[in-house]
């Protein structure tokens, strides 16, 4: 993906009627949120959220040691990955040791990132996604497009077709009710015969030694309750210090993610059970890198709850896919250039910076300023997309001078006024070629008028 | 190096400043201890696709059950819950009490079954019950569910399609 946020959306955006229905999917997620959120102390809860997080940075090191000593004591085996790549053969060697071939795996955005499906698959490893939009991709071999609702830009008809080709539903079977019937029966069968079972974490919790797991479906618990061996795949950010703070962040999780009180599971797994295994395995990837960099540091924080997705105007409007990024979004446009800052280029730049992801951020990550952060980064590195570096050096000798400003403004005016409205609207102009149409400009500017009219000084 | 070493080593580089524990929250006053707490928890169950009861004083344990289930007594399992969380419909469940930890999805009916004091009004006082020496625990809200389809909820996804709680009288 070689910065290409606005031609992505642009196809996007191809299919009018169907923008105009993710846009409205993730405005009823953006509400529900809202509504779930309206309580006296919400704004406490998320400083807290925020404290907690920060906390838990600060002592990194340390927690994760007490969660190794914690869970060790309990019977689980702790093991440390530096990369995706160290993470995918952990996780295999666990597999093959333990003879297992088929895995129900819930939810991970971390496996996304570290793209185990494949590899393990190229194991001849039987890897199936369990949580029902994340079994829409897979079946359909695509990525979520979503972290938290994976198969948001799938249409009901489209889910039924695709359930009549691989689970062989009946044809033109659409209902919801119906389409999640099959898929129980089909998820069941898988997560009642793996021979291991693979989970994400929404946190781990350094007192109890604790993996805590959230599902409304109940996937999660289907599969490592079952399994022989269950391995949680954990980002080293996960780690919190206490059951108090589990507290405070089951409080602003679900709320933030869906709109509900909580999830449906809450699962606190501290052993396995009498004659399974249990691994955790912790993952850096990037997220010490991350940690040393102290402006853009409060990314770790992120919880991963969506709600930053779901009020983006530009998220909402372009879809999962235009960000080129395992994880999509406002969040995934501050996380995505950390990984590699000239291939994901246009991402800082996907944002109005209107503001609504950090107001809706129940840790607090202040988005719009990391996004700012790293298009200022951007520009130092070189690396602005075509064009911008040009269009910004213009902008700054305009905008920084009253005289400039004054100048340039009279003769843009002037020139809208002359220049034939056919060729102003061209194929070359972005802003017209989306349907809009070029207002006549004014004869004067705002403070002309004003001083016309005797009302400035 | 072990991978232990190097992630450790260069999270000590980091050298992140100290950061002061996340302060203490305590339910506001208006739900924290009111007597309708009960109340609350039957509502948001109801929101969450789950029902429940209060055992009255004339009615054995049984008959509470066979009203609250009706037909749905087979596939039904019963287990305890430690207790229930007024804001959010949950009710803590501990793997110490059940016969294998897949009770609480396996069925397609789960019935929990509370003491009627065992009640807290947030997830702040509810953490901080979960017995400290617990293998496995569950904070259960409603049955299993999905949106994953056009966002239209649907009851019952891959775990139990019905959760019912009784609030038991001692």
């Amino acid at each position: 993906m070689n910065g290409g946020h606005p031609e992505a959306a642009a196809t996007f955006l191809r299919d009018a009627p169907r923008a105009a229905w993710h846009d409205d999917s993730l405005w009823f997620m953006r509400e529900r949120r809202d509504r779930a959120t309206a309580l006296p102390e919400w704004e406490s809860l998320r400083t807290a959220g925020a404290a907690l997080k920060a906390h838990a940075m600060s002592r990194l090191g340390e927690l994760l040691e007490q969660f190794e000593r914690q869970a060790t004591a309990n019977g689980v085996t702790v093991h440390w990955a530096r990369d995706a790549a160290e993470h995918n053969s952990v996780v295999l060697g666990i597999l093959q040791g333990a003879g297992a071939t088929r895995v129900a795996k819930s939810k991970s955005m971390l496996t996304e990132e570290c793209g185990l499906n494949p590899f393990l698959e190229a194991s001849g490893i039987e890897v199936v996604d369990t949580d029902l939009g994340e079994r829409i991709v897979q079946l359909a071999h695509e990525p979520p497009s979503h972290i938290v609702i994976p198969a948001i830009h799938w249409k009901k008809e489209e889910i039924g077709e695709l359930f009549h080709r691989t689970m062989g539903t009946a044809k033109g079977e659409s209902s919801p009710d119906a389409l999640a019937a099959a898929a129980r029966h089909h998820l069941r069968d898988a997560l009642l015969h793996a021979n291991a079972a693979i989970t994400g974490a929404n946190a781990i919790v350094a007192e109890t030694g604790g993996v805590v797991v959230c599902t409304n479906e109940g996937n999660a618990d289907l599969g490592m309750h079952s399994a022989p061996v269950h391995i949680a795949c954990v980002g080293i950010e996960k780690v919190i210090a206490t059951r108090d703070d589990l507290g405070v962040l089951l409080r602003i999780l679900a709320r933030s993610a869906t709109g509900q009180p909580v999830t449906a599971y809450t699962t606190h797994v501290t052993s396995p059970r009498p004659g399974a295994a249990m691994h955790v395995v912790l993952v850096d990837n990037g997220r010490t890198a991350r940690l040393a960099d102290a402006e853009m540091r409060s990314a770790l924080h992120c919880i991963r709850c969506g709600a930053c997705l779901n009020t983006c105007p530009v998220y909402r409007r372009s879809g999962g896919y235009s960000y080129g990024h395992v994880i999509q979004g406002p969040i995934g446009a501050i996380l995505a250039p950390a990984v590699d800052l000239s291939a994901h280029r246009s991402l800082p730049f996907a944002s109005t910076l209107c503001g609504s992801c950090g107001d809706v951020c129940p840790v607090r990550i202040d988005i719009p300023a990391q996004l700012l952060a790293w298009r200022s980064r951007s520009a130092a590195a070189g690396t602005l997309p075509s064009g911008y570096a040009t269009i910004f050096a213009l902008l700054g000798r305009v905008l920084s001078s009253q005289g400039n400003f004054a100048r340039t403004g009279r003769w843009g005016r002037r020139a809208l006024r002359w220049i034939p409205a056919a060729w102003l609207s061209g194929r070359w102009n972005p802003w017209t070629r989306s349907g809009r149409e070029l207002p006549l400009a004014p004869t004067e500017s705002f403070r002309e008028s004003m001083r016309r009219e005797g009302r400035l000084p | 190096m072990t991978a232990r070493d190097a992630i450790l080593g260069a999270i000590r580089a980091a050298a992140v400043p100290p950061a002061s524990a996340a302060p203490a929250l305590t339910a506001p006053a208006a739900t924290a201890g009111s007597p309708d707490m009960h109340e609350e928890f039957l509502r948001v169950l109801g929101t969450v696709g789950g029902r429940g009861v209060v055992r009255r004083a004339d009615q054995s344990l049984d008959q509470a059950l066979a009203a609250l289930l009706g037909d749905d007594r087979d596939g039904a399992v019963i287990v305890r819950g430690r207790f229930a969380v007024a804001e959010n419909a949950a009710v803590y469940v501990d793997a110490a009490d059940l016969e294998a930890r897949t009770q609480v999805v396996l069925p397609e009916h789960l019935v929990l079954v509370v003491p009627f004091d065992a009640m807290v009004p947030t997830m702040h006082e509810a953490v901080r019950l979960m017995p400290a020496t617990s293998a496995c625990g569950w904070f259960l809200s409603g049955p299993s569910k999905t949106a994953d389809i056009e966002q239209a909820l649907v009851v019952g996804a891959q775990g139990s399609r019905t959760l019912r709680v009784i609030f038991d009288v001692a």
